[in-house]
């Protein structure tokens, strides 16, 4: 490199204080409750277009990610959103079991119109890091930044000295001449939380829990870090704490990690991954530059109470079968044969447990997602897995058989779909019916 | 990678970047084997110009945005105005790709395109022309000031019974720049463990060719087994040999001269077995006898050089070489040094940006189409035995579908969405090029051993199917759900077996493919007696079978444990919808030929007295018995268990000889049953057992395998069952 250019860069690098760049300039904006009750989160959302976000062209509240909304199990989420933008809209609470109605599909429902206001409410029942995005033109909706994240908190678990969303998104997934781009084959430009080339700065001694959602439409994470400690999943804390070499999230899929800050930076960086099967040729791209302010010994683990647990033994026989087809080479995709909305309804008797067959027959990954219920993993392609697994979310790579049992508690009409946008909206979905 | 760079404004330059005699062909041979630099090639091609390597700066500009036209910030160049001519005159519709990058332009009526160069393309920069009556050839614009002109020639469409197919290599074969597998490292390596590669000596395929049986390897055996032991001739040598001959053999069945096998060295007709199963057979195309096929074309079957000679695809024609595929083998002068016979090389293939002209690569987007795969695994026959005739009025046409697994799928929810290759032939991501990029240095990646693809562009070359049980293709093409329900003291089951997986029938192809339903019923560890419901039809395999005028204690050959199954006919057919005819309403449930029937129980050989048996028990009373011995159930791996008349249920396409029997389609005159299970359908079958317990489990499990039970015994082929699901509930 040129001194000139070197010395330029330096330049650059000594305006920006540690602080411009710190956690709380890293961390989303945090939704305010408006309700004054304690177990009553009421928050108002309002999306809109952009005036001026490139890459983003909406937001929920002028941000993106949408604002970060906090609040306990048990609590009473009520979200009113305002519809500013020029066409439909929903809000999708993307792993919560809510009821139907509340859902944000426009299936049997109708999307909250242009200049409407719609009120969501629930109750949360699971503690987790949740998702919520639109469910009408969801690969451009969601594409276009709207998207934040839901943080349901279980008083019995410790608290951190950092509680922080790490939002990931893949922009520009859908540009011309960009379907390839839109399967997330050549994602290259990631942002966490809005930013690209991210920076998180901790105080040295620091407890984390970095709560990461994968946004993307399409693209893949394949994260790595030195000593990765996982500890929750889509629906909580994890049977034990998990130690993997590398974090897999496919697009709608989360992961609560525990980063014990001490005396080194480190990046967090996502390896080149590919839908079409495995790793691609390329570079490590660093998401998230971590910086130890004030180094100081790496605190202790934090007493996660993780609830162990043994997998539910696979009863030998399915119910329900769903078969994922299609390829990115005619974008075409389908679920049984079927594309939707042109589908067969599969039904469950409310309080019935149901076994359900994924597989995937395509020439790309899918990760399968259950709205309004959640699964336990009972089998992968004949194993069963090395642990309890309750997900909402599921990646299945090309030619796998999973196997999944459904506790059909929650009445409704649920999509079940691929969560790589492109494939849903392209047809990758069909319902599951509750009753 | 570096930008183009460019030293003034955007002005085309109406000067032709000169696209000399190539000296590429030396490149490649140099770059892959250390080889001598030979001369160059008489034609086409262009000069690679060697490049800085380097990397492009992080942070540019959006790869998917579509720029402005002109220059970059620093001067690099990131549009290119392009022109084509065919045979020296500008064409329109020529295909134009910047290699390794996903966009294509066509050229207008002028020769012309505007190509916006993708900068995060990985590789030396090179723009590429194809066109369909032309090879490839590609331009390296590094001198240019934003113009390039690319010249193709229309190659020779005249195929050349002269030319020597190409010898493909093996994974420890592969050290000349002549065998495919010198670059297509990996590929060769899918190829060789796939049965394309063994299409053409595959001894079943010449045990049927022949009327032979290979398993017999000595007089001894021949003889024990039924067999006659004659001088024939080899398979693979064509030389003289002494071979077992026994059952029917396609070369007797379509050769009236010849009355009793062999007929190797009097045959004429060869039953174009081996316009498929051997395609290599060097000279002219069609009717060849499979015995022709020695060397090359014997060893490796289906191989590079033939799928890949395949310029167009014309379905309405006869399956094979001599009709539906067209092949077009080199017929131009060019140098021994590209490794094509001294013929210029001629190679069809997906790819748009394949210009090395080692390979003389032309695209044709049939490679990526089922049609491919349809000159082939799609046949039909008039009846080929002398004398033989079919039915008119079940068959209009005047021909049997032998294998139609084209139509199933076309037919199906998966066309033309997914075809075959999707499934058959999956994505090899991180081979990134068909030549192994991955093993060779970037200073070739490029016009020389081709650009970095995008992840799913280059497929493995398996062809993965039941023979390949890693794939698992067959655990994925089914589902069985049971539902049981118990009522006073009898449990019954109804059992649906669905077609979950395959975007064809399942079982498909060959039409001597079988899949099988067994269903038992526990309580505990103690089996519970079948009282009734569905039986496995008569092809779900049987040692021998009676009819109601058959005397059921006289059997010749039985053992003692050997079982006797009856059921009943209880009147009326199976309502089942199959493929194609047999499942577009044109035939009542009689015509599509598969009789209800019940099992009525079974007793066990305790004695035998000459060909006479006594029982265990008393044998039921019914319409059919069937000998059979074995294991009662089918298990992985094991030789296909003998399942006609158990409780359970079988789909196959069932061809018939002129005596009614399950026959190889060279001597079938109809076929009697199809109920082989179309992409998404299903079929339910009912059990009934006596239980014990409240809360007996019934256990179904539905296997595949690949000869009818009566034919794998009489050739001494191994056929096990392969398991596809188990269930217990």
């Amino acid at each position: 490199m040129k001194r000139s250019v070197l010395a330029m860069l330096l330049l650059l690098a000594a305006c920006k204080s540690p602080f411009e760049r710190s956690t709380a300039k890293l961390a989303p904006t945090e939704a305010t409750d408006l309700d004054p009750a304690a177990d009553v989160v009421r928050v108002a959302l309002s999306a809109a277009r952009l005036v001026d976000g490139a890459p983003y062209i909406y937001a929920y509240n002028g941000v993106n990610p949408g604002p970060t909304i906090r609040a306990n199990v048990g609590d009473t989420l009520i979200v009113e959103l305002t519809n500013d933008l020029d066409d439909p809209t929903t809000i999708h609470w993307h792993g919560v079991a809510v009821p139907f109605a509340m859902d944000g599909v426009t299936w049997m429902r109708d999307p909250v119109m242009p200049g409407e206001t719609f009120t969501y409410r629930f109750v949360l029942p699971v503690a987790g890091t949740f998702f919520y995005h639109p469910h009408f033109d969801t690969k451009s909706q969601v594409e276009g930044g709207l998207y934040g994240a839901l943080v349901v908190r279980d008083p019995a678990e410790p608290t951190p000295d950092v509680d922080i969303v790490l939002v990931v998104d893949a922009v520009d997934e859908l540009l011309a001449g960009g379907h390839a781009r839109g399967h997330g084959k050549r994602t290259t430009r990631w942002r966490v939380n809005g930013v690209e080339d991210a920076e998180l700065s901790v105080l040295g001694g620091s407890t984390v829990r970095a709560r990461i959602v994968n946004a993307s439409n399409a693209g893949f994470l394949a994260l790595r870090w030195p000593n990765i400690r996982h500890i929750a999943s889509d629906q909580g804390l994890l049977p034990a704490l998990e130690t993997p070499d590398r974090l897999l999230l496919g697009p709608g899929d989360r992961a609560d990690v525990e980063l014990l800050v001490g005396r080194d930076d480190f990046t967090i960086v996502t390896e080149p991954y590919s839908l079409n099967g495995g790793e691609k040729w390329g570079d490590a791209e660093p998401l998230v530059r971590v910086t130890v302010d004030t180094p100081a010994a790496a605190p202790a683990p934090l007493a996660w109470p993780f609830p162990g647990g043994v997998v539910t033994a696979n009863p030998g026989h399915v119910d329900i079968v769903y078969a994922f087809a299609g390829s990115d080479r005619t974008r075409q995709w389908m679920i049984n044969g079927e594309r939707f909305p042109n589908v067969t309804i599969e039904s469950i008797p409310l309080g019935e447990v149901a076994i359900v067959d994924v597989l995937n027959l395509s020439p790309t990954e899918h990760p399968f997602h259950i709205h309004g219920l959640r699964f336990e993993v009972l089998d992968v392609n004949g194993a069963a897995p090395a642990r309890r697994t309750i997900e909402d979310t599921i990646n299945l790579k090309i030619r796998d058989r999973v196997r999944l049992r459904v506790e059909a508690d929650n009445p409704g009409d649920w999509m079940t779909h691929c969560h790589i946008l492109p494939h849903a909206d392209d047809g990758m979905m069909t319902v599951l019916r509750v009753e | 990678m570096t930008n183009v760079a460019r030293t003034g404004p955007l002005v085309v330059d109406r000067r032709v970047t000169s696209l000399r005699t190539s000296l590429l062909g030396a490149l490649v041979l140099a770059s892959c084997s250390g080889d001598p630099i030979v001369p160059p090639p008489r034609d086409g091609g262009v000069v690679e110009t060697p490049r800085d390597g380097g990397t492009r700066d992080a942070g540019e500009e959006d790869a998917g945005t579509i720029r402005d036209a002109g220059l970059r910030d620093g001067g690099a160049l990131d549009e290119l105005v392009v022109l084509v001519t065919l045979d020296g005159a500008p064409i329109e519709g020529a295909t134009i790709k910047q290699g390794g990058a996903d966009r294509e332009w066509q050229t207008d009526a002028d020769g012309r395109a505007i190509v916006d160069l993708d900068e995060n393309a990985y590789g030396s920069l090179g723009i590429v022309a194809s066109h369909p009556d032309a090879r490839m050839r590609a331009a390296d614009p590094v001198e240019t000031t934003g113009f390039v002109q690319i010249d193709l020639e229309r190659f020779d469409r005249s195929d050349n019974e002269a030319y020597p197919y190409g010898d493909p290599g093996e994974p420890t074969r592969r050290d000349s720049t002549a065998q495919c597998a010198h670059c297509h490292t990996t590929i060769n390596e899918d190829w060789f463990a796939s049965p394309h590669r063994t299409a053409a000596k595959n001894g079943r395929v010449h045990d049927a060719y022949a009327g032979a049986a290979e398993a017999f390897d000595s007089e001894a055996s021949c003889l024990a087994n039924g067999g006659r032991w004659r001088e024939g001739l080899e398979p693979g040598t064509g030389q003289p040999a002494f071979r077992c001959y026994i059952g029917d053999g396609a070369l007797e069945a379509v050769n009236p001269s010849c009355t009793e096998a062999p007929c190797e060295q009097t045959a004429t007709n060869h039953a174009d077995c081996a316009d498929c199963h051997a395609p290599a057979i060097p000279g002219p195309l069609g009717g060849r006898d499979l015995l022709e096929a020695t060397d090359f074309a014997y060893e490796y079957g289906v191989s590079c050089d033939t799928c890949h000679r395949v310029e167009q695809v014309d379905l309405a024609q006869p399956a094979g070489v001599a009709g539906r595929l067209r092949f077009l083998r080199p017929s131009e002068e060019g140098s021994i040094a590209l490794g094509a016979g001294g013929f210029l090389p001629l190679t069809f293939g997906p790819s748009k940006d394949s210009p090395n002209p080692r390979m003389g690569g032309v695209p044709r987007e049939h490679f990526r189409e089922a049609t491919l795969c349809a000159g082939c695994h799609e046949h039909e026959t008039a009846p080929m035995r002398s004398g033989d005739t079919i039915d008119p009025a079940r068959w209009p046409s005047g021909a049997l579908p032998i294998q139609s697994t084209y139509s199933e799928w076309s037919d199906g929810p998966m066309s033309p969405s997914m075809p075959c290759q999707e499934c058959h032939m999956p994505p090899a991501a991180e081979r990134m090029n068909g030549a192994d990029l991955q093993n060779l240095s970037d200073a070739v990646i490029g016009i020389t051993g081709g650009w970095r693809r995008a992840p799913g562009e280059v497929r493995e070359h398996a062809w993965y199917g039941p023979r390949q049980p890693s794939s698992r293709m067959l655990e994925l093409a089914a589902a069985v759900f049971v539902a049981p329900r118990v009522n006073g003291g009898v449990l019954e089951a109804d059992v649906t077996v669905k077609n979950v997986g395959a975007g064809h029938a399942i079982p498909t192809g060959e039409p001597m493919r079988t899949i099988v339903l067994a269903v038992e019923a526990r309580c505990g560890d103690t089996p519970l007696p079948a009282i009734g419901g569905d039986a496995v039809p008569a092809f779900g395999g049987a040692l021998a079978t009676k009819d109601a005028s058959g005397d059921w204690f006289d059997w010749p050959g039985a053992q003692i444990g050997d079982v006797v199954r009856v059921v009943r006919r209880v009147g009326g057919f199976h309502d089942y919808e199959g493929p194609l005819s047999f499942g577009d309403g044109t035939r009542t449930p009689a015509q599509r030929g598969l009789p209800i029937e019940d099992v009525a129980g079974s007793a066990t050989i305790t004695a035998v007295s000459g060909t006479s048996v006594t029982f265990d028990r008393t044998l039921p009373s019914g319409d059919v018995a069937y000998l059979v011995r074995g294991a009662a159930v089918p298990v992985e791996g094991a030789p296909a268990a003998m399942l006609a008349g158990a409780p359970g249920f079988a789909f196959a396409r069932v061809l018939v000889d002129r005596d009614g029997r399950r026959s190889p389609h060279f001597v079938a005159v109809d076929v009697t049953s199809d109920n082989r299970l179309m992409p998404q359908a299903s079929f339910t079958t009912t059990h009934r057992f006596t239980t014990s317990c409240a809360d007996p489990v019934v256990h179904a499990r539905l296997a595949y395998r690949s000869y009818p039970h009566s034919l794998a015994r009489a050739r001494g082929w191994s056929n096990p069952d392969q398991m596809m699901v188990e269930v217990r509930r």
